[in-house]
């Protein structure tokens, strides 16, 4: 309504306007008489025409309208011509009524149904939105619409098997370069970008991109041999236990992931199903990673031959990502198994306590190496023809992009155009090797996020999340840089860890963790000194077993949600954080909390947790705790500890012998 | 804006901008030229030649009104709720009729549509039902059929959270404030209607801080108003990155004193309530803000680089005592922790009450005499009715706004609801003084309260 340029009524002729009143009431009543009468004859569709014509805003019409095409397209004499005329007169009728007011709901919700009855020519409609958006740029409804008209028309194209999406993406593009060039203040257009970008790097097919074990692991059961010790860290792993996880991790989200669409094969196999875990902190059905464990427990089988196993991702088809496409590659990866005998007491966590100081690393010296883990699967993924040339048009696309917005960087500063090159960057890394990453271009693109952190403080903590995400792609991006943070500790020898190899990743201001499906096989991980507030990610991290996050900035026990599905973490420390300093807890909102009503409660804890503490007191460290082993817990330095809380969790964690580098009874 | 105009011939925009300024400034620069008592003259709201038009209004419309047949309990709640603002009242005949048009508009299966036999629509539902608390009195309140508006917004409510408009109608932040303002006012709002809404409007909120009207979609000040209400309604406001949200709205005041609805965008009157009121909500929210601009600056160096979050939060520490501020973090965390509980059915109901009975916190950060003088100077058709800027036609949505967002203005500074504000607070004279809204539904307070005890025994 408001907004409208609207005409002067002229009073000399009243009698016309009130013979028009006329006309409407009469419309109107008809109009209601057949919706309620449930008439859809060509006549009444007419008094409705006629009806939005001069009011579009009559939503009652509009649904009138959507309830006779149905009635209409479902009379047995229908067939294609005659729906595609039906909804060629929807898509007039809207048009007129645009002409009335271009800013009504329901003339383009009306329109957005049509589409999605499959009728459109994507020509038309982008004409019409050029018509609009030239008459007001700034039109939401028509940029909402112009999304769905995209959207639906490369998904049904896709479908067909014939692909413009790079011709229509490409005119787009050129569209929109007009909007940002003419004033590059104009937020719409760069919004639209954004959008566009989106779809140009995105994959629609999911796709397997890592796997703990890799291929050529080998995995020791049973007792640990000395000799072990000179094999990689990299690839060989040992367990005292008989059973062992298996990750796979995908390029985006996915469900269906079970016994039948992942196939494990081996001499050992138990008769028994696998069952696959999601592991997702929000009790989704969707995850990118899924775990399930293999349980070798009869020491019969041991020899000292290495048994394989074959694990085929996509064996048959049923993984689906959340927009609906299927996996369509079968992915296959072979490890190693080999049982030793068990002799000695595997006597889960010795008497040594575990220092995370600085003194007790010493930096990993790779002796001659053979294969690289991380680029395995590099090679199992084939393209055909169509996705070749795809990619290429893609990395083209990028490259253009990239070209332009460097010139119009260099005439003037702007921060959206700073961001957009940031992501086209990172967009271009990504696609030169999907799995690989070369990140030739992270120095330039932390230092485009280190600019804006400092320009637009309003903004620095997600300029500062998306610098975290680049470095830890850079670090994770080859075995030799990578190398560079691994260390070994000095307590090799405990028997409290298994393997006494280290990610050291503290320092490096991190405020999120990324790039976590290159760390599947990490036990030991030092994440201190960083600025984190959050560790969402870490929950994929299924083999870790210490883990240091002291000094960072997590604000709450919620925020460790993520270690609740960390079944193997013994040594924890969480010193130094801000646990407890804020009486409102914002990062609640990022994991389940008890509020959040998705946690069953747990009635008989109430008798069990007594002695003057009372659980609600400490309800989120429980929650968080609970489900913990653990061994060893540094939280000391946080506004919520105090003795209070120390025989709370020592009551709450059985398993604890080590408290704030103090022994426990 | 400026800067960039300099290399490149105008745009389109930058040419409409030019046309407001220099229409706005010249009214202001004859203001400034005016002796004392002819100033005091013009900035006097014109009590009587409003009341003309709104109650024309209320009688019979023109028919260029017809493109608003199906918006019928809109100038309803517009024209009452501005007669209410202006403490007049209305021939109880003519508000016989309201109800009586108003209960033909309702829907036999709940819900009230765009007018009699049109379906039901969550927009003028929120409309019609405003209408009646602002009409009052035992006929208008209960002839609000509740059991059956409860099954209709159920009816809406979509499995990601969000509602439709109306049956196979749009998705949108509107549809989800007026479905929880219509619920928590009418005493029904359960977990049912509350689960995943505030997925939904979080998802809307952009990374320039203000919300859009669907998620992907450009920040906008009704929006921003309709999603904030919403946050605080269903008691997760502390959800919303509020210091992005005040840091959006704050800068959408420009130099012609009013506000625009979007970055860029030409100033409009109807935006005074949409942005003003965002202003009044976030008044009371100043102890979650601190709380997360604390926590995003406790350790960065970044305090010093951000003029805007540094003046609020000096006004914080300036303004009160040590005492004083400790001692009201507390109660508001307390109130939000006790509403969050919300294990206890009937209780999120009470948001609405809570909220405004508990004292604002802070001065508020909009510069409210500007927004008066837009509104009185530039907004204000001398005989009667308020417009968008100068140049265009009065209308009833710009009257019922434009006086909303005075009335924010006018009792903004006023820290209880029991002391009328002072004649500093108002420009103009002090006959200019309307009554005050629940900035929440956008109702007078006292008709607000009346209701909320009517429902409250229902």
């Amino acid at each position: 309504m408001h907004g409208r340029p609207r005409k002067a009524p002229k009073p000399e002729d009243a009698a016309a306007s009130a013979a028009k009143v006329e006309k409407l009431r009469s419309l109107q009543s008809q109009f209601l008489s057949n919706h309620h009468n449930k008439i859809y004859t060509r006549e009444a569709l007419e008094v409705n025409a006629k009806l939005l014509e001069i009011n579009p805003e009559y939503y009652t019409a509009w649904n009138f309208r959507k309830l006779a095409v149905e009635h209409r397209m479902s009379q047995p004499d229908s067939d294609p011509d005659s729906v595609k005329s039906i909804l060629n007169e929807e898509l007039k009728v809207v048009e007129s009524a645009l002409k009335q007011n271009f800013k009504s709901y329901g003339a383009w919700h009306h329109r957005k149904w049509v589409l999605s009855k499959g009728h459109s020519s994507i020509d038309n409609e982008l004409r019409l939105l050029d018509r609009y958006q030239k008459v007001d740029p700034r039109n939401f409804h028509a940029w909402n619409y112009r999304r769905c008209v995209l959207l639906s028309n490369l998904l049904k194209r896709k479908v067909q098997r014939f692909f413009p999406k790079e011709v229509v993406l490409n005119e787009e593009y050129n569209l929109v370069h007009q909007a940002l060039f003419t004033d590059p203040d104009d937020q719409s257009g760069w919004f639209y970008h954004l959008w566009l970008l989106d779809q140009t790097v995105k994959a629609d097919v999911p796709l397997l991109v890592s796997s703990w074990p890799a291929h050529d692991d080998l995995i020791l059961l049973g007792d640990r041999n000395l000799d072990d010790c000179a094999l990689s860290p990299f690839t060989t792993f040992h367990f005292y236990s008989g059973t062992f996880p298996l990750i796979v991790c995908f390029d985006q989200a996915v469900e269906g992931v079970n016994s039948s669409t992942i196939s494990v094969e081996t001499v050992l196999n138990t008769e028994k199903e696998l069952t696959w875990k999601p592991l997702s902190i929000n009790d989704s059905k969707t995850s990118q990673v899924w775990v399930t464990h293999l349980n070798y427990p009869d020491a019969k089988l041991q020899s000292s031959e290495a048994y394989p196993v074959e694990v085929r991702v996509g064996h048959s088809k049923g993984i689906i990502s959340s927009s609906g496409f299927l996996l369509n590659h079968t992915s296959r990866f072979v490890f190693k198994v080999l049982l030793q005998p068990i002799e000695k007491d595997p006597a889960g966590h010795g008497g040594e306590m575990i220092s995370w100081g600085d003194g007790n690393f010493l930096l990993y010296e790779t002796p001659s190496q053979k294969s690289n883990p991380m680029i395995s699967l590099d090679q199992m993924n084939i393209m055909d023809e169509h996705e070749q040339k795809s990619s290429q048009w893609r990395a083209e696309t990028i490259a253009n992009e990239i070209a332009l917005f460097q010139e119009l960087l260099s005439e003037i500063n702007c921060k959206i155009g700073k961001l957009t090159l940031a992501r086209l960057l990172m967009a271009r890394d990504i696609l030169l090797s999907p799995c690989a990453n070369k990140t030739v271009h992270s120095e330039e693109v932390i230092k485009l996020y280190d600019d804006l952190t400092n320009s637009d403080p309003p903004h620095s903590q997600y300029y500062k999340d998306e610098r975290s995400l680049v470095l830890l792609q850079q670090i994770t991006s080859s075995r030799e840089s990578l190398l560079r943070y691994c260390f070994r500790h000095r307590d090799g020898t405990s028997s409290l860890i298994d393997n006494s190899f280290c990610l050291r990743l503290n320092n490096l201001s991190l405020s999120r963790m990324g790039s976590i499906e290159k760390l599947l096989w990490v036990q030991m991980l030092d994440l201190s000194h960083n600025e984190l507030q959050s560790i969402e990610g870490l929950e994929a991290m299924q083999l870790l077993s210490c883990l240091n996050l002291s000094n960072n900035r997590l604000s709450s026990f919620t925020a460790l949600g993520p270690l609740r599905l960390l079944k193997s973490l013994l040594v924890l420390d969480i010193s130094f954080n801000e646990i407890g300093s804020h009486s409102i807890d914002t990062t609640r909102y990022l994991c389940p909390s008890p509020l959040s009503h998705s946690e069953e409660i747990v009635q008989s804890y109430d008798e069990t947790v007594t002695g003057g503490v009372s659980l609600t007191d400490y309800w989120e460290a429980f929650l968080i705790f609970r489900g913990l082993n653990l061994s060893q817990l540094d939280i000391h330095g946080n506004a919520v500890a105090d003795e209070k809380l120390n025989s709370f969790l020592v009551k709450i964690v059985p398993t604890l012998k080590w408290l704030d580098g103090g022994k426990l009874h | 804006m400026e800067s960039s105009a300099a290399t490149t011939t105008p745009t389109v925009t930058q040419r409409d901008q030019w046309m407001v300024e220099y229409q706005v400034f010249q009214k202001y620069e004859l203001f400034a030229s005016l002796p004392r008592n002819a100033k005091s003259a013009m900035l006097e709201l014109q009590r009587d030649n409003h009341m003309e038009y709104l109650t024309k209004g209320l009688k019979r419309l023109e028919p260029s009104f017809s493109v608003l047949d199906a918006n019928r309990p809109w100038l309803c709640y517009w024209i009452l709720h501005s007669i209410a603002l202006l403490d007049e009242f209305v021939e109880s005949e003519l508000e016989d009729n309201a109800i009586e048009f108003l209960s033909r508009c309702q829907d036999p299966n709940g819900g009230y549509g765009g007018g009699p036999g049109q379906m039901p629509h969550l927009a003028t539902t929120y409309a019609a039902v405003n209408s009646l608390i602002t009409v009052g009195g035992e006929q208008s309140l209960s002839s609000i059929n509740r059991e059956k508006l409860y099954m209709f917004l159920r009816r809406m409510k979509q499995a990601s959270g969000a509602f439709r408009m109306h049956d196979a109608g749009e998705i949108d932040v509107r549809a989800c404030y007026t479905t929880i303002s219509v619920a928590s006012v009418l005493n029904m709002l359960d977990d049912e209607l509350v689960q995943n809404v505030g997925d939904y409007i979080l998802s809307c909120q952009t990374y320039e801080g203000g919300i859009a009207g669907e998620p992907g979609a450009e920040a906008h000040g009704g929006y921003t108003f309709c999603g904030l209400a919403t946050m605080i309604l269903i008691n997760e406001v502390n959800r919303l990155d509020l210091a992005g949200l005040l840091d959006w709205v704050a800068f959408r005041q420009g130099k012609e004193c009013g506000f625009q609805g979007r970055t860029n965008k030409l100033v409009d009157s109807c935006y005074s309530f949409w942005q003003g009121g965002a202003f009044a909500l976030l008044q009371r929210l100043h102890s979650i803000l601190d709380e997360q601009l604390a926590h995003r600056h406790s350790r960065g160096n970044c305090s010093n680089d951000s003029p805007q979050i540094g003046v609020a939060s000096d006004i914080c520490d300036g303004e009160k005592g040590g005492e004083g501020t400790s001692s009201q973090v507390d109660k508001t965390c307390h109130f939000m922790l006790r509403g969050l509980d919300a294990s206890r059915p009937g209780n999120i109901n009470c948001i609405g009450y809570n909220f405004i009975k508990q004292p604002a916190e802070e001065e508020p950060l909009f510069h409210s005499w500007a927004l008066q003088q837009y509104i009185l100077l530039c907004s204000q058709d001398l005989k009667g009715g308020l417009r968008d800027k100068p140049g265009k036609s009065r209308d009833y949505y710009h009257t019922c706004y434009s006086l909303s967002g005075l009335s924010v203005c006018q009792h903004s500074r006023s820290h209880d609801e029991d002391s009328p504000p002072l004649p500093s607070a108002l420009m103009g004279p002090y006959s200019n003084l309307l009554e005050r809204i629940h900035p929440l539904f956008n109702v007078i307070l006292e008709r607000y309260y009346e209701a909320h005890e009517f429902f409250a025994k229902s």
